[in-house]
C-alpha cells in the first residue's frame, strides 16, 4: 500500500526524474540489443532497423509505462486544464462575459448566504445556545402582552422548575461617569444570580461573582467589558486591582468579559449583581427582570413552558394575590433575537438563488452556441479516436474552469457586498457577527461546482451526442434541436427575471405607499435624546417628576427651541404597551372590554409634534389630578361620539406601578404612533412627564436643522444638573427612517437583483439571436436574393425575439404568483397579485426583449446576398 | 526462430519475470534475454510489454529497482525480487503447476 502511494507521489511530483530514468532505461535496452545484433553479424543499419521492429513505437511503450505508474487520471486532468485554458484564452471576450456573469451570480448569492448564515442559521455565540430561552410572564386575557418578572419569582422559578438547568434575569440601567468635560453615560446590566452560568460564558480575566457578592449586604463587585477596560485603563492587565467610581461609591472590578460577549446588547459595559434577598426586591409585583433560562439537555422549549406553568400554578396557590393570574411563555432566545429579519433574509436568499439560476442558464446558452461552432473540431477529435468520455471530460473541464474563475470573482463581489450590507444595515440583529470566513469561500466554491454541472453538462452532452458524420456534414445548416434548446434557455431566463421583477415591483409599490402615508404628526425639526437617569430614583416619583419638569422647563427657554416634551416611547416607533380601562361614567356593556394602545407623555407633547387638538386641552404642566388625552378613534369607538371630557378612566391591571387612573382632559386627531405601516388604533395618552427615570426627550427647533441645537442642549442640561449626560441624540425623522430601514434595504436589494436578472436575460436573448443570424446567413442571403425586403427580415427576427420573450412572460406569471404569495406578509397597501404591477413588469420585459432583438435583426437585414452566395 | 515461437499466455509475463529474477538482480534487457534463452527460444517477450510490466511490478512492491553498472560498463536499471515478490512467486508457481497439471490430465484422458 505504502510503496504504491510513495511510487505514485514520486511519479507525480518528481516527474522529470522519473521520465529521465525511463528514457535511460529504454535507451540502454535499445543499445544493448543493437550491439547484440551487430555481434551476430548484422550491419549497423540493419541492427538499428531490427531493434525498432522489435521494440515498436517508443512513445507507445512510454505511454504504457506511464499508465503503469497509476497517474494517468491526473495527467489527463492536467492536459484537460491546459487545453481548456488555451481554448478560453482564444476567445477572451466569451470567457470574460461568462466569468463576470457567474461572479455576479455567485457573489450576490454568497453575500446573502453569509448574512443568512451569520444571522439566522448559526447558533447564538453561547455554548449549547439552543438550550437558551427567554421566559415571559403574562396575564391570559389581559391587554398587556407581557411584563417583566419580580426578583423573588425568578428565584422561585429557578428553584422549582425541574426542566431548567438555571433561570436568571437582568435589567439595564445607566450610570454616569463624570471624569470628562460632560458626564458620560455607561450602560450597566443588573444581573440576577447565575447570569454568567446560564449563558455559559466566564470572564476572560478575573472571575464571576461569588455567592457572597450576590447576597444583599455582601461585598461590592462589578464585571466590565473588555472595551471599557481598554478605554479606561489601557490594554495591559498589570495585575493591579481596579475600581469603578459610581457616585460616591468605589466598586472593585472582579472580572473582564471577553470582547465577543455582547449580552444583553453590545452597548453594555458594566455588569453588577442584583441581590434577590434585598428588602426592596421582595415585592412580588415588582417588574424588573427580563428572564432567561437554560433548558436541561433534550428538553424542548414547549416542555420547559409546560413545566414552568406547573410551577407558576403552585406559586399561584401560595401567593394568590400576586401570582394566581399569571402564566408563562417560553421561546428560544434566538428566535427572539433574530426575529423579523429572518423572513427578509430568506426572501433575499430565494431572490439571489433565482439570479444565480438566470446566470447559469445564460452561460449554458452561451456555451451551447460556442460548442456548436466547435462541432467540426470535436468531430475531428472523434475521428482521431477520442472517446466520448474524453471529449465530455474536456468540455466539462472548461465549464469547471469558468466556474472556478467565476467563484474567485464571486468571493470578491461577496466581500464587497457584505461590506455594503454591514454599513447600510447596521440595524439588523447580529450584523456584527457577519464575517468573511472559510464558510463563505466553501459555499461559493460549492455554488460554482453546482453551477458548472448545470451549465456545463447540458451543452456538453448535447454537443458530444451527435455522430461524426453529422458534425462533418454540418457547415451552414444549423441543427434545429440545438436552437430549440437555446430558445428554451432564453425562455427560462425571461420567466425567472419576470418573477424577480414582479417581486421587486410589489416591494417598490408597497414602499412607495408606506412613505406617502400621512403620519398625523410632524417629525421634521424635532430632536430626540435621553438624559441619564437611574432606577434608584423611582423610590420617589414626586422628586423624579420635579427633576424632569425642571429640565423640560429649562429646555423650553433655550433660544431656538420652540417646544419640548417627554414621552415614554418614541412617536412613530412600535411600542408594545396596551391599557385596558373602565370608564366610570359609562355603564359596562356586557363583556365589552375597552382596550387601547397606551402612551405616556408630558405637557407640550401634542404642540411639539403638531398633533391637532379636537377638543379640550393637552396634558397640563402641573395638574391638580392625573389627566389623560385620548385620540379620535378612541372617542369614536368607546365614547360613542361624545367628547368624553371629564370622564374618568381607571386601568384594570392589578399590578400597575403608579396606579393609572385619570380624567380625560382632551381629544386629539389620530396619529400613527405605532409606525408607518400601522393604521392608528384607539389610543390613551396618560399624562405623566416621569414614567421612567430617562424618558425620551422631544425638542422642536424653530429652524432647520434641529441637530444644530444639540450642543446648546447639552450645555443647558449640564447647567441644570451637572451630574447627568445627554445621549442618543438624533432627529426624530431619522428614527422613523430606521423603522423602515430593513424594508428599504430589502426593496433596494431585490430591485437590484431583478434588474441584473433582466439585463442577463436581455444579453441571453441578444446572444442567441445573434448566433442564429450567423448560422442562417446563407438562408437570409437567399431570401433577400429572391426579393425579401429588409424591413421584412428585421421584423422576422424581432418577432422571433418578442415571441420568445412573451412565452417567458407567460411562464413567469405562474412563478410570479408563487413569489407574490411568498411576499404577501411584507406588503403594505398592495395585493400580492397586483395586476398593475404584473402588467408593468411584462411591458418592461417585452420592451427589453425588443431592444435586445433589434440589433441582431438589423444585422441580418444587412446581409449582402451576393457576398453570401459567393462564399460557397 | 521461426515457427517454434509462441506468444505468452495472458498473465504469465509477471510470473516469468519474477522467476527470472529469483537467482539475482537483472536489468530489463537481460530479463528478456534470459527468458528467451531458458525457454530455448520458444518464448519471446514482446519488448513493448516488458517495461510496462516491470513498472507495474515495481509499483506493487514485488520487485525493487536499483541503478548499477552493467557488464559493458554502462548505467543500467537492475531489478531485484523483494520479500513480497518471493511470496507471490511461490504462490503463483504453485497455482500454475496445479493448473498445467490439471490441464494435462484432461488432455491425457482416454
Amino acid at each position: 500500500m505504502l510503496t504504491d502511494l510513495r511510487y505514485r507521489l514520486r511519479a507525480l511530483f518528481r516527474r522529470k526524474d522519473v521520465e529521465r530514468e525511463l528514457d535511460d532505461e529504454l535507451r540502454f535496452h535499445i543499445e544493448r540489443q543493437r550491439e547484440t545484433y551487430i555481434a551476430r553479424g548484422m550491419s549497423a543499419e540493419q541492427a538499428a532497423r531490427q531493434v525498432r521492429l522489435d521494440f515498436g513505437v517508443t512513445d507507445a511503450v512510454k505511454d504504457e509505462c506511464r499508465d503503469a505508474w497509476g497517474v494517468r487520471a491526473v495527467d489527463e486532468f492536467a492536459r484537460n486544464v491546459r487545453y481548456a485554458g488555451r481554448s478560453l484564452a482564444k476567445r477572451p471576450s466569451f470567457a470574460i462575459v461568462c466569468v463576470l456573469t457567474l461572479g455576479l451570480g455567485i457573489g450576490a448569492n454568497s453575500a446573502v448566504f453569509s448574512a443568512l448564515n451569520a444571522i439566522v442559521l448559526r447558533p447564538l455565540p453561547f455554548p449549547d445556545a439552543h438550550q437558551l430561552v427567554r421566559i415571559d410572564q403574562y396575564e391570559p386575557g389581559a391587554a398587556r402582552a407581557s411584563t417583566f418578572a419580580a426578583p423573588a419569582r425568578v428565584e422561585d422559578w429557578h428553584r422549582m422548575a425541574s426542566a431548567f438547568r438555571g433561570v436568571t434575569g437582568y435589567f439595564l440601567d445607566d450610570l454616569t461617569e463624570t471624569s470628562g468635560e460632560f458626564p458620560e453615560r455607561v450602560s450597566r446590566a443588573w444581573v440576577a444570580p447565575r447570569f454568567f452560568d446560564v449563558l455559559g460564558v466566564a470572564p476572560a480575566t478575573g472571575r464571576a461573582f461569588t455567592a457572597e457578592e450576590e447576597r444583599f449586604g455582601g461585598p461590592q463587585a462589578a464585571i466590565v467589558s473588555e472595551r471599557f477596560w481598554i478605554r479606561r485603563f489601557g490594554a495591559v492587565d498589570d495585575g493591579r486591582r481596579r475600581t469603578l467610581r459610581i457616585g460616591t461609591q468605589f466598586v472593585p472590578i472582579v472580572g473582564v468579559m471577553p470582547a465577543s460577549f455582547t449580552f444583553p446588547d453590545a452597548g453594555v459595559d458594566v455588569w453588577s449583581p442584583s441581590a434577590p434577598d434585598a428588602p426592596y426586591a421582595q415585592n412580588r409585583q415588582a417588574t424588573w427582570f427580563v428572564t432567561i433560562g437554560r433548558l436541561r439537555s433534550a428538553v424542548t422549549a414547549e416542555a420547559g413552558e409546560a413545566d414552568l406553568n406547573r410551577v407558576q400554578a403552585a406559586l399561584g396557590q401560595q401567593y394568590p394575590a400576586t401570582d394566581a393570574r399569571l402564566a408563562v411563555r417560553v421561546a428560544p432566545l434566538k428566535a427572539l433575537t433574530v426575529g423579523a429579519a429572518t423572513r427578509s433574509l430568506w426572501m433575499l436568499f430565494a431572490a439571489v438563488s433565482l439570479l444565480l439560476m438566470v446566470a447559469c442558464t445564460n452561460i449554458a446558452a452561451l456555451l451551447l452556441a460556442r460548442n456548436a461552432e466547435r462541432r467540426r473540431e470535436i468531430s475531428i477529435r472523434y475521428s482521431l479516436g477520442a472517446s466520448r468520455a474524453r471529449v465530455l471530460g474536456q468540455l466539462l473541464t472548461e465549464a469547471m474552469m469558468l466556474a472556478c474563475l467565476g467563484s474567485a470573482v464571486g468571493v470578491a463581489v461577496a466581500i464587497g457586498g457584505l461590506h455594503v450590507l454591514k454599513t447600510s444595515a447596521s440595524g439588523l440583529p447580529r450584523v456584527d457577527e457577519i464575517r468573511l470566513d472559510a464558510a463563505l469561500v466553501a459555499y461559493s466554491l460549492t455554488c460554482a461546482a453546482g453551477a458548472a454541472l448545470v451549465f456545463g453538462l447540458l451543452p456538453a452532452l448535447r454537443t458530444t451526442g451527435s455522430t461524426i458524420q453529422q458534425g462533418m456534414r454540418q457547415r451552414h445548416t444549423e441543427t434545429p434541436v440545438t436552437t430549440r434548446l437555446q430558445w428554451s434557455l432564453v425562455t427560462i431566463q425571461v420567466a425567472l427575471s419576470v418573477t424577480l421583477l414582479f417581486g421587486a415591483g410589489l416591494l417598490i409599490r408597497s414602499f412607495d405607499r408606506l412613505t406617502r402615508v400621512s403620519l398625523g404628526f410632524d417629525p421634521s425639526r424635532v430632536l430626540t435624546f435621553r438624559i441619564t437617569g437611574n432606577w434608584g430614583e423611582t423610590v420617589d416619583f414626586a422628586a423624579l417628576t420635579r427633576r424632569l419638569n425642571a429640565t423640560l422647563d429649562g429646555l423650553r427657554h433655550v433660544p431656538g427651541v420652540a417646544d419640548a416634551a417627554t414621552s415614554l416611547a418614541t412617536p412613530g416607533v412600535p411600542f408594545d404597551f396596551d391599557s385596558e380601562v373602565r370608564i366610570q361614567e359609562l355603564p359596562p356593556e356586557g363583556n365589552r372590554r375597552i382596550v387601547a394602545s397606551a402612551r405616556v407623555v408630558s405637557s407640550g407633547y401634542f404642540s411639539t409634534l403638531h398633533v391637532p387638538l379636537v377638543a379640550g386641552t393637552g396634558c397640563a404642566d402641573d395638574p391638580p389630578s392625573p389627566g389623560a388625552v385620548v385620540n379620535r378613534s378612541f372617542a369614536r369607538l368607546y365614547l360613542t361620539g361624545a367628547t368624553g371630557l371629564g370622564y374618568h378612566l381607571q386601568e384594570l391591571l392589578p399590578d400597575r406601578r403608579p396606579a393609572m387612573s385619570a380624567t380625560i382632559v382632551g381629544v386629539v386627531e389620530d396619529a400613527r404612533e405605532q409606525g408607518l405601516s400601522e393604521p392608528p388604533r384607539p389610543t390613551i395618552y396618560w399624562c405623566n412627564s416621569a414614567p421612567v427615570p430617562s424618558p425620551v426627550f422631544l425638542v422642536r427647533a424653530q429652524a432647520d436643522p434641529a441637530t444644530a441645537l444639540a450642543d446648546t442642549i447639552r450645555r443647558r442640561v449640564h447647567e441644570i444638573d451637572a451630574g447627568r449626560a445627554v445621549y442618543d441624540v438624533r432627529p426624530l425623522a431619522e428614527r422613523l427612517d430606521d423603522t423602515i430601514a430593513e424594508n428599504r434595504l430589502r426593496t433596494v436589494l431585490l430591485t437590484a437583483f431583478a434588474l441584473i436578472a433582466v439585463s442577463l436575460a436581455g444579453i441571453g436573448l441578444y446572444g442567441t439571436l445573434s448566433y442564429i443570424v450567423t448560422t442562417r446567413r446563407r438562408e437570409i442571403g437567399l431570401r433577400m436574393a429572391l426579393g425579401a425586403l429588409r424591413r421584412e427580415t428585421v421584423l422576422l427576427f424581432v418577432w422571433q425575439g418578442v415571441s420568445v420573450t412573451t412565452a417567458g412572460c407567460i411562464a413567469g406569471v405562474w412563478l410570479s404568483a408563487a413569489a407574490g404569495r411568498g411576499l404577501a406578509g411584507m406588503l403594505y397597501g398592495v395585493s400580492w397579485i397586483d395586476p398593475l404591477t404584473l402588467a408593468g413588469v411584462m411591458a418592461f420585459v417585452i420592451g427589453v426583449g425588443i431592444v435586445a432583438s433589434v440589433w441582431p435583426a438589423v444585422r441580418a437585414a444587412r446581409v449582402d446576398p451576393i457576398q453570401v452566395l459567393r462564399e460557397d | 526462430m521461426g515457427d517454434e515461437r509462441l506468444d505468452l499466455p495472458q498473465g504469465t509475463l509477471d510470473l516469468l519475470i519474477l522467476r527470472t529474477l529469483s537467482p539475482g538482480p537483472l536489468h530489463g534487457w537481460a530479463i528478456s534475454e534470459r527468458i528467451q534463452q531458458v525457454s530455448r527460444e520458444i518464448l519471446h517477450v514482446p519488448q513493448g510489454s516488458l517495461y510496462p510490466a516491470l513498472h507495474r511490478l515495481e509499483r506493487g512492491g514485488w520487485i525493487s529497482p536499483e541503478w548499477g553498472i552493467s557488464d559493458n560498463n554502462r548505467k543500467a536499471k537492475y531489478y531485484a525480487l523483494t520479500r513480497k515478490g518471493e511470496k507471490r512467486l511461490a504462490a503463483e508457481t504453485r497455482s500454475w503447476r496445479k493448473l498445467t497439471g490439471a490441464v494435462g490430465l484432461i488432455l491425457d484422458m482416454k
